[in-house]
C-alpha cells in the first residue's frame, strides 16, 4: 500500500507549487513547445545553410563554364591572329575579353615568361612576335581550376610554323553579396511566420496539452514513487483527458483496494482456518460492517451495510463514507481514529428519513484497525429504530400515566379531607364526598385497567379468550349503554344494523372494549345536537362496523397519530375534554389481535368515521384461546 | 388478494388474507418487496390469515427471505397456520424462516 496519510473527508485535486513560473501540467507543455521551437530553428538554419551552399556551388559552376568557353574562344581566335602575325589584333582580343567577362588576368605567354599580349599593356615584355621561342613552362590542359574563389585556366595555342604559346586566364568567382542577403531574409521571414504560427497553435492547444502535461507529471510522480493516495487526481478543468485520467486512477485505486481487502481476508481466513468464508460470515451479520482505508474510502461493505446506508455495495467501494453517511459526528470520529488521536471506539446515533418518509435511527460505531492491516478504520452500523421507538413509547407512558393518575388521586385526597372536616356534621357533604370518591376510584380503575391492557399487549401477554359472540345481543347492550348519554346531550344516536347478524368467534369482552371506545369517543367529541351513526355489516368472512359522527373532526396529519398511545389531538376543543389517549390505541391493538384493523376517515369540523373490520373466525383468536 | 399493511412502532407488518397461490403469489411478493425496501428489513409477515400456499407462494416467501438474507436477516413469519407450517416442514424450507407465535412476539424480536 502507499504511505498512510490522515484521512480526509474526500480526495481533492492537489495543489502543487509552481516551478519556473509554470502552472500545474504546463512544464511538460513548455518543454514540448521549446523542443518544437528548437526543431524549427534547426530546420530553418539547415535549410538556410544548404540553400546558400547550393546557390554558391551553382554560381561557381556557371563561372567555371563561362571562363572555359571564353578561354577556348580566345585561344582559337589568338591562334589564327598570331599565325598571321596580327599581334596588335591579338592584344585587342585579349583586352576585350578581360573587359567583357570580368577577367583579372588574360594574357598570351611565349615560352616560359615572354608576354606578347596582356589585358594590362604594361605587363607586355615583347612587342614583336619572334620567329621562334622555347617551349612553355608547365603543362597547359585547357581545364578550368577553381581555388580560393579564383578560376584559373591555361590553354595551349599552337602558332603555326613558330612554336607553342599559352593563354593564361584568371577570373574571380565571388557571388554578389545581395544574393546571400536575399536568401537569408527570405528564410528569416519564413522562420518568423513559422514562429507566429507555432505560437497561435500553442495558444489554441494549450488547454489540451496542459491536461496531457498534467497526466505526464502524475505519471512521473508515480514512476518516482512520490505519488500518494489522491495526489494523482487532476482538476477536471484540464479537459476530457483529465477526466479520463481521473476515471482510470479511481479504477486503479478501487482495484488496489479490492486486492488489499482480498489479501486481508485471505490472511484473516487463514488465521482462523476458515479459508475464504470471512466474507460470507460478514454477510450473515445483521449489523452493517464497513472497512475504510486511510483516505476514508470504503474498501469493504457487507450486505447489511448497503441496506442500512441505502446504497449498492458495488457503488460504495472506493467512495468516501461521507457520500453515504454524511453526518458531522461520524466524519469527525473517523478523522480522529484515522489520525491515531484515539484508540477508543467512538459511537454516535443519527436519524435518517428516507424518500418515502420512513424514519430510521442508526447507531454508528467507529473503531481503529491495527496498523499492519491495510484499512484504517472499521465502522459498525446498527439499526436501533425499534429500540428508540420503544424508549419513546415507554417515556411517554410513564409521563402520561403519572399525569392521568394524579388527577383522580388529587380529587380523592381533597374529598377525603373534606369528609374528615365536615362529613360528620353535614350529610349532604358526606354524600357528595362519597360520590366523588367513588367516581374517581372507578376512573382510576378504568385508567389502570387500560394501562394494564396496553402493557399486556406490548409485552405479548394479552390473551384473547375466544368464544361464540352473538352480535345482535352485543349491539343491544352497546346501544343501551350509550342511549341515555346521547339523550342527555341532545344527540341523535342511530344504530343501522342488518336484520340478521351472524355469530362470530372472538373475545367478547375485548371486542366490546373496542366498540365502547369507538362509540364513546364519537359521543364525547361531538357537540350537543350532533349525531352518531353506528352501522354494522357482515359478510361470510368479516364484520364491518362504521361509527360516523358529526363531531370536531381530525386534521389529516393527525389521522394516524390518534392511534398512538396517549396521543391526543391538538384541537383546543379536544383538550378541554378529559381523556387518557389510550382508548383508540387499545381498541386498534385488540382488533389487530383478532386479525382485523381499525381505519379512520375524517374532515375537520365535519366529523369522523372509524371503520372496524374484524374476521368472523380469526386465526389469532383461535390460537390464543 | 387483500393485503393489509400495519405499523407496529418502527416495524411494518404485512398481513395477506387468503391463500398465497398462483398470481396472488406475485402480487404478494411485489407488495412485500416494496415494504422491504422501505422498511430497511424491519418487516414481519403475519401469516395467520393464510390458510395454505402452493409452490409459487413458497417461492415468493423464499425470494423474500433470500432478499433479507443479503443483509444478514431472515423473514419473520408470525402466526403461521398448521397447514402452512406442515407445507414448509415437508419441503424442508421451514428453517429458512424465523417463526413466531404472533405478531407482537415477532415485533418484539426487533428490540
Amino acid at each position: 500500500m502507499s504511505e498512510e496519510k490522515p484521512i480526509a473527508a474526500a480526495p481533492s485535486t492537489p495543489r502543487r507549487p509552481r516551478a519556473w513560473g509554470l502552472a500545474h501540467g504546463e512544464s511538460t507543455v513548455a518543454l514540448a513547445g521549446l523542443a518544437v521551437a528548437a526543431l524549427v530553428v534547426a530546420v530553418l538554419a539547415g535549410a538556410s545553410w544548404w540553400t546558400l551552399r547550393t546557390h554558391r556551388a551553382t554560381v561557381g559552376h556557371a563561372r567555371q563554364n563561362e571562363v572555359g568557353v571564353v578561354g577556348r574562344l580566345v585561344a582559337v581566335s589568338a591562334e589564327a591572329l598570331l599565325a598571321d602575325d596580327e599581334v596588335t589584333s591579338a592584344r585587342r582580343l585579349v583586352s576585350d575579353a578581360a573587359a567583357n567577362y570580368g577577367l583579372h588576368r588574360c594574357r598570351i605567354v611565349l615560352g616560359e615568361d615572354t608576354i606578347i599580349a596582356d589585358a594590362e599593356p604594361g605587363n607586355i615584355t615583347m612587342t614583336v612576335l619572334p620567329e621562334t621561342w622555347p617551349l612553355p613552362k608547365g603543362e597547359a590542359t585547357g581545364d578550368v581550376v577553381i581555388d580560393a574563389g579564383v578560376a584559373t585556366m591555361r590553354v595551349p595555342i599552337q602558332v603555326r610554323g613558330k612554336g607553342e604559346a599559352t593563354l593564361e586566364i584568371e577570373a574571380p568567382v565571388a557571388q554578389p553579396a545581395w544574393a546571400d542577403w536575399e536568401v537569408q531574409a527570405g528564410i528569416g521571414a519564413i522562420g518568423a511566420f513559422a514562429f507566429a504560427g507555432l505560437l497561435v497553435v500553442y495558444r489554441v492547444m494549450r488547454t489540451r496539452w496542459r491536461g496531457l502535461g498534467a497526466v505526464g507529471d502524475a505519471l512521473r510522480s508515480e514512476a518516482q514513487g512520490r505519488a500518494t493516495t489522491g495526489s494523482l487526481a487532476l482538476s477536471e478543468t484540464f479537459g476530457a483527458e483529465a477526466k479520463a485520467w481521473n476515471t482510470l486512477v479511481e479504477e486503479r485505486d478501487t482495484l488496489r483496494a479490492k486486492v488489499a481487502l482480498r489479501a486481508a481476508s485471505e490472511q484473516l481466513g487463514d488465521r482462523g482456518g476458515q479459508g475464504g468464508s470471512l466474507a460470507s460470515a460478514c454477510d450473515a451479520l445483521w449489523q452493517g460492517l464497513i472497512v475504510l482505508d486511510a483516505a476514508a474510502r470504503v474498501i469493504y461493505a457487507n450486505g447489511a451495510a448497503s441496506v442500512l446506508v441505502r446504497a449498492k455495495r458495488d457503488d460504495m467501494i472506493g467512495q468516501p463514507l461521507a457520500s453515504f453517511l454524511n453526518d458531522p459526528k461520524v466524519t469527525d470520529a473517523i478523522a480522529q481514529v484515522a489520525a491515531g488521536k484515539t484508540r477508543q471506539r467512538a459511537s454516535s446515533e443519527l436519524e435518517r428519513v428516507s424518500d418515502s418518509g420512513e424514519r430510521s435511527v442508526l447507531r454508528v460505531s467507529v473503531r481503529p484497525m491495527r496498523r499492519e492491516d491495510s484499512a484504517a478504520a472499521i465502522v459498525v452500523i446498527e439499526d436501533v429504530t425499534q429500540q428508540r421507538v420503544a424508549d419513546e413509547s415507554r417515556n411517554a407512558f410513564v409521563a402520561q400515566a403519572t399525569h392521568e393518575l394524579r388527577t383522580p388521586l388529587t380529587n380523592i385526597g381533597l374529598y377525603v379531607e373534606l369528609y374528615a372536616d365536615e362529613g360528620e356534621k353535614d350529610p349532604l357533604v358526606r354524600s357528595k364526598c362519597i360520590n366523588v370518591i367513588g367516581t374517581e376510584a372507578r376512573r382510576l380503575e378504568r385508567i389502570v385497567s387500560d394501562m394494564l391492557s396496553v402493557s399486556e399487549i406490548e409485552a405479548g401477554a394479552l390473551k384473547l379468550r375466544g368464544g361464540e359472540v352473538r352480535l345482535d345481543a352485543l349491539f343491544e347492550e352497546l346501544e343501551a349503554d350509550y342511549r341515555a348519554q346521547a339523550t342527555e346531550k341532545g344527540m341523535t344516536l342511530t344504530f343501522d344494523l342488518p336484520p340478521k347478524l351472524p355469530v362470530m368467534n372472538a373475545d367478547r369482552d375485548k371486542l366490546m372494549l373496542a366498540m365502547h371506545n369507538l362509540v364513546g369517543n364519537a359521543l364525547k367529541y361531538t357537540p350537543a345536537g350532533g349525531s352518531v351513526t353506528v352501522k354494522a355489516e357482515a359478510d361470510a368472512a368479516n364484520l364491518t362496523l362504521a361509527v360516523q359522527d358529526t363531531g370536531f373532526g381530525i386534521k389529516e396529519e393527525e389521522l394516524e397519530l390518534v392511534f398512538d398511545k396517549f396521543y391526543r389531538a391538538k384541537d383546543k376543543r379536544v383538550g378541554e375534554i378529559t381523556g387518557s389517549g389510550i382508548g383508540l390505541a387499545l381498541a386498534r391493538q385488540v382488533i389487530r389481535l383478532h386479525g382485523g384493523d381499525i381505519t379512520l376517515r375524517s374532515q375537520l369540523d365535519k366529523g369522523s368515521t372509524f371503520t372496524m373490520t374484524v374476521p368472523l373466525t380469526p386465526a389469532g383468536a383461535k390460537k390464543a384461546a | 388478494m387483500d393485503i393489509q399493511e400495519q405499523r407496529h412502532g418502527a416495524v411494518t407488518v404485512l398481513r395477506p388474507q387468503g391463500p398465497i397461490v398462483q398470481a396472488d403469489a406475485d402480487q404478494f411478493k411485489a407488495a412485500a418487496m416494496d415494504v422491504l425496501g422501505r422498511s430497511m428489513g424491519r418487516f414481519v409477515v403475519d401469516a395467520s390469515a393464510v390458510p395454505y400456499l402452493d409452490s409459487p407462494g413458497l417461492e415468493a416467501l423464499i425470494g423474500l427471505t433470500d432478499e433479507l438474507g443479503a443483509s444478514g436477516r431472515v423473514l419473520r413469519l408470525a402466526g403461521a397456520t398448521d397447514t402452512v407450517r406442515e407445507v414448509m416442514d415437508l419441503t424442508g424450507l421451514s428453517d429458512r424462516f424465523e417463526h413466531f407465535q404472533d405478531v407482537t412476539t415477532a415485533v418484539r424480536s426487533f428490540l
